[in-house]
């Protein structure tokens, strides 16, 4: 039998003592904060066995959700915090005879104004993630008409070539006009957000991707942002829209490292 | 645009959202540059960043010494391992793959950027590990020629680093563990040959690095990346993007012009492209003469009155 001899970390948030009451996270467990004195920060925790979590893939998928659901609920009633990614684990140290706790307070310590500075510049902002992509079916259809002419004649090798040809034909069009629709969704939503992270394309078979991103957006603009997808959809239907959050700001909670140089190489 | 249309509404739905949270906590976002300890089923790597132990893991994954590792901590070895590894393209293929960086040059920020050079069968890429993210990347059908170059580190010692010139005249600075396994593979790998033209792409009149001022909310930035002149258009795009921020037909551009002042690329380097609409979009080039007259001889002859 493993002890709780570790702290499992979701996230770091501004000093509030109730944020995470009832709270709970990887299989139920109850969440609290550890207050870290001299800093404004506390970090959301469990006590865990100092190791990873880890099992098939649907439980991954379940712990996940949980993480998601208690750092969203923190999130929520804070208005800012700094989200852990899965698996952040903080053991005690026997040989120097530290506890986890104490080791995590101390390296806080020494990011707190890193943290701090974090914190306040996302405070009352959330994560959007915008997927666009376009039918491809209905481009081609738009495209102008295939060429005319009595194809039944022709050998099936021909006809197979031909439609190879239509294709490639359809796929450089449909490339062509997302890259202007990328350019100009990229610069509205860009008027709306504060920052935004392409997240390179991932687009279905029958579909040419247009853009994929995440989006950091204040909390009263998400409406905004809303707007220019809705347009964006009212001008081309043929456009296939993924819209969600909001989320705490995962992609944008990241804390500059320190000193990386070319030393790291040497 | 104002609009009476009522906005579009995000979800957060777990069964909609699931799969993308998954990837956000597993790969993305969420990191934290934290030098916390995660001690790995009685293997305490007490004092250990966890990028540090998990680049260590990696190394000891492929010479083989975790198979004394029980199971279940080799497959969460891996998976770790996994996440941080460059997103192939289709029937990529990894060639090599060591600790180096790149130098980042032209803009405000002067500097080497440590990470991992990957050469696969089709681009030459520097990924940074943690956050995951392409610092430089470049297809091997423009790598015009490789070469070592000895350089003197601040400390006094001189090192070789691997000097890619491409096609576009640019010349960019690796640096790599083992320069000169990664030159010898590169010279195999056939860098140097002349690039195909993807099937029915329009052909450039004008190719190279260029930079743009992307307008933001917060305020314009300027981003480096590559322009595409054709007769038909201009397109910009960021290596980090998938597609090109800036698409302008040429029979929008109404006039170009050269700003005066400094930009990314020094002084006078600012071209201003005025749009048929009266917008103005700025870009910077390390040649900005010879920009103009691209941009000139390529605007339709209607636009120039």
């Amino acid at each position: 039998m493993t002890q709780d001899t570790a702290l499992y970390v979701y996230a770091l948030l501004p000093g509030r003592p109730d944020a995470a009451d009832g709270v709970t996270g990887l299989d139920g467990r109850p969440l609290r904060l550890v207050a870290v004195p001299g800093t404004g920060v506390t970090a959301l925790v469990h006590d865990a066995a100092p190791e990873p979590f880890q099992g098939d893939d649907d439980r991954v998928r379940r712990w996940v959700a949980q993480q998601s659901e208690a750092v969203t609920t923190v999130w929520e009633r804070t208005g800012s915090l700094l989200p852990m990614t899965f698996n952040v684990l903080v053991a005690d140290d026997p040989a120097t005879g530290r506890s986890a706790e104490q080791r995590l307070g101390e390296w806080i310590r020494e990011q707190a104004d890193d943290v701090e500075n974090q914190l306040r510049a996302l405070a009352g902002r959330c994560e959007l993630r915008v997927e666009i992509a376009l039918d491809r079916a209905a481009v081609a259809g738009q495209a102008g008409p295939a060429e005319a002419g009595d194809e039944t004649r022709l050998s099936p090798g021909m006809r197979r070539l031909l439609a190879k040809q239509r294709e490639q034909r359809e796929k450089n069009a449909a490339g062509r006009l997302a890259d202007t629709l990328h350019a100009d969704l990229r610069r509205r939503l860009l008027s709306v957000a504060e920052d935004l992270r392409d997240r390179g394309t991932t687009g279905g078979a029958d579909e040419t991707a247009v853009l994929s991103a995440s989006l950091l957006v204040r909390q009263e603009d998400v409406d905004a942002v809303g707007l220019v997808l809705s347009e964006a959809q009212a001008r081309r239907p043929a456009l296939r829209i993924r819209f969600l959050g909001p989320w705490p700001p995962y992609s944008f909670a990241e804390i500059r490292p320190r000193e990386q140089t070319e030393n790291a190489v040497s | 645009m104002v609009s009476d249309r009522s906005p579009m509404r995000p979800t957060r739905e777990p069964r909609v959202t699931l799969d993308d949270l998954v990837e956000v906590l597993l790969n993305k976002g969420a990191v934290l540059h934290l030098d916390l300890i995660v001690a790995v089923a009685d293997i305490p790597l007490i004092g250990v960043s966890v990028r540090a132990a998990v680049a260590g893991m990696e190394t000891m994954l492929e010479y083989g010494m975790m198979r004394h590792w029980d199971e279940a901590t080799r497959a969460w070895a891996e998976r770790s391992v996994a996440r941080r590894a460059l997103d192939l393209r289709e029937g990529e293929r990894v060639l090599s793959r060591m600790a180096g960086g790149h130098l980042l040059t032209g803009g405000v920020y002067h500097g080497w950027r440590p990470g991992t050079v990957y050469l696969t069968d089709q681009r030459l890429v520097v990924l940074r590990d943690e956050p995951r993210e392409i610092l430089w990347q470049a297809e091997l059908d423009a790598v015009r020629q490789v070469r070592l170059k000895p350089e003197r580190t601040v400390g006094g010692e001189e090192r070789l680093r691997l000097e890619v010139a491409l096609a576009d005249g640019r010349r960019e600075l690796l640096s790599a563990r083992e320069p000169e396994t990664l030159h010898d593979l590169l010279s195999r790998s056939g860098a140097g040959r002349l690039a195909p033209t993807a099937a029915g792409e329009e052909p450039a009149v004008a190719e190279g690095h260029l930079w743009y001022e992307e307008p933001r909310r917060s305020g314009p930035l300027w981003r480096g990346g590559r322009a595409r002149l054709t007769a038909s258009r201009l397109t910009w795009k960021s290596p980090v993007d998938a597609r090109p921020a800036l698409v302008l037909p040429l029979t929008d551009l109404a006039e170009v012009g050269r700003a005066p002042g400094y930009g990314p690329a020094g002084e006078g380097s600012v071209l201003v492209l005025r749009t048929g609409a009266g917008d103005e979009l700025r870009v910077a080039a390390d040649d900005p003469a010879r920009w103009v007259r691209w941009l000139e001889s390529a605007r339709p002859v209607a636009a120039a009155g």
